[in-house]
């Protein structure tokens, strides 16, 4: 299992999430990727793209404004 | 005499070659020599590659010689660059060698990556890589008796955002005139978890979307294309299949900067968001598709970020280096929706997109810009777009 940090502050949409699906492309299943943004649409849009793909959404802490949203990727079969 | 050299003869640095030539005080302009480096004779006018492949546009309207659209004291030169390297302040070419520069300016664009996806290049016909490509999906869509037409997002990052959208709208407009809705359908597809990127315009246009029966798949992870099942297949395992498949591929930045010290991980130039400089130079900038400036790779956005640059070296070599010329990330992206409608995407780094509703006056305006497109590469319309604008897309702030 391997631990991707994406890092995403700053960014507004679509950044964090291309950054996401840019980490996605090489991450493998049982990885952990925690995206870090400051976009409030970060998390719910990551929570939507996990129930459609099946990854499992395993959190969100916010400190400062800035959001710490831990996803699981489970679901890959390539 | 000293040197400017701008990397890349289209909207950026075009708008960038002219309008330095403006802004550079005439007493000083004869120790300056600005040049432009491109390896294409012509300037295309991208946005209109929509309507060569879903309006039987003809690709010879979208060209014109890059000579012609620069002031006759712009040095033009016809070449490839090999390799830029900022410490040495050089620029090796194909032809020309290796060029000294006292400021450099690049903006070469980006380019579909067709590699990053298994099957897509064998299967896919896209309205991005040339207008030649985009009348090959004319070409298809004329003998076409109907099917399932395949649109969207193959792969990110890729220019201009709301391009594959409206794809899937012109698209409807060409099956509704030629009647082959009944026995048509369109998919379309996006990494994404909604059918634009932006909430407010993703609302909008979505309904749009729906009532004219697009379907909409999001979040699919486009991992390869099954070309002799002619199907996508996501990274989960999921198929979509196609007859005819039309998506923008993932974009990368021109091979000649691969590796370079001044790139990022995915090979974008770094640059400071607002100041547009290269990371760690003063003498050396970066606009338009290249950048990795958290903001919408467009025409319109290197155009803006063309008047930051231009006014910051301009003042430099003025000797009036009081003032700092900010970029905000200013977008104003077009966004056609079918049935001479269009929405505009306009946000800023610090402000999302605001919802806009479709009209006629929004597709006009979208035209009227085509229209004017060259002229403004000459600096025609800057006072206009510099009131349009105001400060929303450049901050001018005193130097402590
Ligand atoms: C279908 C489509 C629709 C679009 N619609 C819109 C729209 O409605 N509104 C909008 O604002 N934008 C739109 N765009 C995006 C817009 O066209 C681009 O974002 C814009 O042209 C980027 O400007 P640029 O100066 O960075 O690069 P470009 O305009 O692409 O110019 C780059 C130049 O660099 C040259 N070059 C590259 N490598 C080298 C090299 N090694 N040596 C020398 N020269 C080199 C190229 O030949 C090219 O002339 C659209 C694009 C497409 C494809």
């Amino acid at each position: 299992m391997v631990k991707i940090n994406v890092d995403s502050k700053g960014l507004s949409c679509p950044g964090p999430l291309t950054e996401f699906v840019k980490a996605y492309r090489t991450a493998s299943n049982g990885d952990e990727i925690e995206l870090t943004a400051t976009d409030p649409a970060a998390a719910p849009d990551m929570k939507s793209w996990c129930e459609a793909t099946g990854n499992v959404f395993e959190g969100v802490k916010e400190e400062n404004n800035t959001y710490i949203i831990l996803i699981k990727v489970t679901a890959k079969k390539f | 005499m000293k040197n400017i050299i701008i990397i890349g003869g289209g909207t950026g640095g075009t708008m960038c070659a002219n309008a330095l030539l403006k802004r550079i005080n005439p007493k000083t302009r004869k120790d300056w020599q600005i040049t432009v480096i491109d390896k294409s004779e012509y300037h295309a006018f991208q946005p209109d590659y929509l309507h060569v492949a879903f309006n039987g546009m003809k690709p010879d309207k979208l060209f014109k010689k890059e000579r012609s659209l620069l002031f006759a004291k712009i040095k033009f030169l016809h070449d490839t660059v090999t390799k830029v390297d900022l410490k040495s302040q050089t620029v090796a070419t194909e032809i020309s060698g290796i060029l000294p520069y006292d400021y450099i300016v690049i903006a070469p664009g980006s380019m579909p990556n067709y590699d990053m996806i298994p099957g897509l290049r064998e299967s896919n016909l896209d309205f991005h890589t040339s207008p030649q490509d985009a009348e090959k999906i004319y070409e298809t869509l004329k003998t076409s008796i109907g099917g399932r037409f395949v649109v969207g997002v193959a792969g990110v990052p890729y220019k201009c955002p709301p391009s594959p959208n409206e794809s899937a709208f012109l698209l409807h407009d060409f099956l509704k005139k030629r009647k082959m809705l009944d026995n048509s359908s369109i998919i379309f597809v996006t990494p994404y978890p909604k059918f634009y990127t932006a909430p407010a315009i993703s609302e909008i246009t979505e309904k749009v979307a729906k009532a004219k029966n697009i379907e909409i798949v999001t979040s699919f992870n486009l991992d390869h294309v099954d070309v002799q099942g002619k199907k996508l297949v996501s990274m989960e395992g999921n198929e979509i299949k196609f007859d005819y498949l039309f998506m923008v591929p993932p974009h990368k930045a021109p091979d000649f900067i691969k590796g370079e010290e001044f790139t990022d991980k995915d090979g974008w130039i770094k640059v400071d968001k607002t100041s547009l400089k290269i990371e760690g130079y003063e003498n050396a900038f970066a606009i338009g598709d290249v950048t990795n400036a958290p903001t919408a790779k467009s025409g319109m956005t290197a155009h803006l970020e063309a008047e930051v640059v231009t006014s910051t070296i301009a003042d430099q070599i003025n000797n009036m280096s009081d003032k700092e010329y900010m970029f905000t990330g200013r977008t104003h992206c077009p966004f056609e929706v079918g049935d001479q409608k269009a929405v505009f995407v306009i946000g800023t780094y610090d402000r999302p997109a605001i919802s806009v509703n479709p009209s006629f006056e929004n597709y006009m305006l979208k035209k009227i810009m085509g229209k004017i497109y060259w002229s403004t590469l000459k600096g025609s319309f800057t006072d206009i777009f510099k009131i349009y604008f105001g400060e929303d897309y450049m901050k001018v702030v005193k130097k402590q």
